[in-house]
């Protein structure tokens, strides 16, 4: 395992490589070298199965981590590869062709998150969210309580007391900042 | 239609004579949701502390924050409780991830039968449910976390270098750890009920997330005066209460205050913070410009009304000045607030002492309204024989003569009696004049007033305590300026009653020490002679100190009272409440002639 990452970390400029708990290892690369690298995991070191993808949005770092989970049965071991893409126009390449169930993962990623993958199989077709048009709900700024008060009605009967102003009423009446 | 098509049902009916796979014979088994299956939740109502960080982060708006009988508001606890709607939740267990408390997690149980739409609107932990007591369910995951558990360190010196000098121990926070730790606030606002002053705490650490440090200055101002002290050397209740230290550390309030005050320039008070107001004509005058008359002065003179201050000492802050040691507030930072109230025109009359110079009296005939914060400043006595040996010191004297850059010869081994934090000021301002210090405390560690970091930073810096030691009595030692202090071991004994135990000195495990200074800091009380006792004696004054009505106001319309000589907690951000208050019910008398 660690002359594997001793090699990846030199051939593919693979860093953060860390070790989450015995049997998961996490590691990061760059966009331009992750589908030869994925594709050598898979023939060369035993990363036969596709667990699953997802994203994580980093706004602040103006980043989506594209996350790639993979299994080697015979190590029993998992390896968890990260790939910071921009998030302005993002595109990732479709690995549909190295596992050919990738091919549904990036139908979910592009409706939920906006990334696209070129020539990956009916990438553009609706996924769950059909007649979607607000944008990618997994975005950070997608405002998900706003759409909801928006769309969904609440039962009558609802209604709710803010703590610090409740307390204020009880305990300190007419101290504070003037209002 | 297929001929397939036309017979299937017939072999369909032949099934319905078959013993059926999923309804078994009564009663019905249940199959229970996997392990950590997100179900119906459960709240711990007694841990639970109302903060709202669960209504806030829901993404549905499936939770309110509501009353429930039997539950009042208090310190640290708002006393509202979640109620769920089930008819909006996701079970995406967000809320359970965020609960400050711990209180908050999810059971397994997926099943609930009703006729009523509305039972599937509750309040988890007060109301009986099935799944009540059941363990199984999504708990959130001990190692993860919404928010970092630990604060960010505060860089302190190191201590052997912070007993060289009286520089500043605490480094204060780069604007990166400031906003690291800004993060960690869930700004909940359940602190702003125990602060005592009730300071936009949420608001102005937001200021630091939007790194907008003038408004958050501008926060801090509508409630306290003096933020780069309290910045410093606030007694942070707040803190004890921050619900993010319950499962974890609180969030360091007191050093982003520090921060905040730290990142803006005094030059620039004027245009950030507010101005007077047109002038009253009312003149008010105020007794001791420590941060109780000091605040008073600042929140009357905002309003318009003319604010003389008379102060016996040549500099104005009080204890803040006289007492709390340069390496935990230095003198710039007291003089940064100090100076932006005498600023606004607040004119203070040094070294002039009412009862001395002026008479109490002439202050009620010649003003509008009168507010006094003496302070405390007579040490209390130790009561042992002895105690009048020349080389036993009061800790305010030592304190006020280091203060005043003047040597207070103290010797090289130096034994400090008492707890608190004056004790613990002795104690450290001995170390840098090059003392050798023992402390002694009559009870333990646990039960010392000080503050727990005040401790930590005394014994770091090489203080070496004995608890349970009771003084008894100072006797002359063999050399001259030397004193014997005799002293014994005291056991602790269990209140039958369940209060606080009781030191009881043993006869037989006496003591003999010799030091070179024995400093005397177990508290202080009041001096009230200033008063004549024709006005005392139509006040309400117990134990020396003042009880004030609504509004710190007296009896005698035109007099408020507050800080250390009025209030139980004596301490500056009390102080600073008190003159607030205080102000507030001057204005609203001379504005309407309303008693509090
Ligand atoms: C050693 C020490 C350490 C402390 N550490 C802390 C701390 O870490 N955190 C904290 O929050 N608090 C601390 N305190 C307490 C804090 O300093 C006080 O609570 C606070 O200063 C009280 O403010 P005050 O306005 O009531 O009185 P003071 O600050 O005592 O001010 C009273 C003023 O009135 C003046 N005065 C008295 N009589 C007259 C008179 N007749 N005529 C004119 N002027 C008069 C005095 O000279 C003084 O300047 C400490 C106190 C001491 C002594
Ligand atoms: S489980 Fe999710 S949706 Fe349901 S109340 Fe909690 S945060 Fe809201
Ligand atoms: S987050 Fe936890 S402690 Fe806060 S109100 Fe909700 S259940 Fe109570």
């Amino acid at each position: 395992m660690n002359s594997m990452l001793e090699r990846l970390s030199k051939e593919f400029r693979v860093t953060d490589i860390t070790e989450r708990h015995p049997g998961l290892t996490t590691l990061t690369a760059d966009k331009d070298v992750a589908e030869t690298l994925l594709r050598e995991l898979r023939d060369r070191e035993g990363y036969t199965h596709l667990n699953f993808m997802t994203a994580i949005d980093y706004i602040e770092r103006g980043v989506f981590t594209l996350v790639y989970m993979l299994h080697n049965y015979a190590t029993k071991s998992t390896l968890s590869v990260h790939v910071n893409i921009d998030r302005v126009n993002a595109e990732m390449t479709s690995i549909h062709t190295l596992w050919a169930q990738a091919w549904t993962y990036q139908r979910e990623l592009r409706e939920l998150w906006g990334i696209n993958f070129p020539g990956s199989p009916r990438v553009e077709e609706d996924f769950c969210l059909e007649g979607w048009e607000e944008i990618p709900p997994m975005r950070r700024e997608f405002d998900t309580v706003e759409y909801c008060e928006r769309t969904f009605t609440s039962r009558e009967g609802r209604g709710t007391v803010n703590p610090r102003e409740h307390m204020a009423e009880i305990i300190f009446p007419n101290r504070g900042g003037d209002k | 239609m297929s001929l397939k098509d036309l017979i299937s049902p017939f072999f369909v009916w032949q099934r319905a004579f078959e013993k059926p796979y999923t309804v078994g014979l009564k009663p019905i088994v249940e199959r229970p949701g996997a392990p950590a299956y997100r179900g119906f939740h459960i709240n711990m109502s007694d841990d639970c502390v109302g903060c709202g960080s669960c209504f806030t982060i829901c993404q549905n708006h499936a939770i309110d924050m509501v009353k429930v009988d039997g539950l009042e508001a208090h310190g640290g606890d708002s006393g509202l409780r979640p109620r769920f709607d089930y008819g909006r939740c996701c079970w995406c267990g967000l809320c359970v991830d965020i609960c400050t408390a711990g209180s908050l997690r999810m059971t397994n149980e997926y099943a609930w039968f009703t006729t009523n739409p509305d039972d599937f609107r509750f309040v988890a932990g007060m109301e009986n449910k099935s799944w009540d007591g059941r363990t199984g369910g999504y708990h959130r995951h001990p190692d993860y976390h919404l928010f970092p558990p630990k604060r960010i360190e505060m860089e302190m010196l190191a201590p052997e270098e912070s007993v060289a000098s009286f520089t500043e121990v605490a480094k204060g926070y780069t604007e990166e750890q400031a906003k690291l730790e800004a993060d960690r606030c869930v700004e909940c606002g359940i602190c702003v009920a125990t602060c005592p002053a009730h300071m936009d705490v949420p608001d102005y650490i937001h200021s630091i997330r939007d790194g907008d440090y003038e408004k958050g200055l501008q926060l801090m101002y509508r409630t306290n005066p003096f933020p780069a002290t309290c910045g410093r050397i606030c007694t942070r209740r707040c803190e004890s209460v921050c619900p993010v230290g319950i499962q974890g550390e609180p969030v360091a309030i007191r050093w982003l205050k520090r921060f905040i005050v730290d990142q803006v320039a005094e030059a620039d008070y004027a245009r950030i913070l507010p101005n007077v107001e047109a002038d009253t004509g009312k003149r008010i005058a105020i007794v001791g410009a420590g941060p109780g008359g000091l605040s008073a002065a600042y929140y009357l003179r905002l309003k318009g009304h003319a604010v003389e201050v008379f102060e016996s000492q040549a500099q104005a802050g009080g204890m803040l000045r006289y007492g709390v040691p340069s390496y935990r507030l230095p003198d710039p930072a007291l003089d940064k607030d100090i100076e932006h109230i005498r600023s606004l025109g607040v004119e203070i009359h040094f070294n002039h002492s009412i009862g001395r110079d002026t008479a109490f009296s002439d202050l009620l005939d010649n003003y509008d309204a009168v507010f006094v914060s003496t302070g405390l400043n007579v040490p209390s006595q130790m009561r042992i024989q002895g105690e009048d040996h020349p080389r036993v010191m009061d800790g305010l004297k030592l304190l006020d003569d280091v203060a005043n850059g003047k040597d207070p010869q103290i010797g090289t081994s130096v034994a400090v009696i008492g707890g608190g934090n004056v004790a613990m000021d002795a104690a450290r301002v001995s170390r840098r004049l090059g003392a050798e210090v023992t402390v002694l405390y009559r009870r333990r560690i646990e039960d010392m007033p000080a503050d727990t970091e005040e401790i930590h930073e005394a014994q770091a810096e090489g203080c070496i305590f004995v608890t349970q030691a009771i003084p008894v009595e100072a006797l002359n030692a063999a050399q001259s300026d030397q004193v014997t202090l005799k002293w014994g071991e005291a056991e602790m004994l269990q209140d039958p009653k369940g209060g606080r135990p009781r030191p009881v000195l043993q006869e037989e495990r006496m003591h003999l020490d010799t030091f070179d200074t024995v400093v005397s800091a177990i508290g202080q009380g009041s001096n009230l002679d200033y008063i004549p006792t024709e006005i005392s004696d139509q006040l309400q004054i117990k134990w020396g100190k003042f009880i004030p009505g609504d509004y710190q106001q007296m009896v005698l319309n035109k007099l408020f009272v507050g800080g250390d000589v009025a209030n139980a907690t004596a301490d500056a951000i009390s102080a600073i409440e008190d003159g607030h208050h205080a102000a507030r019910g001057i204005h609203r008398f001379l504005d309407t002639g309303q008693r509090g």
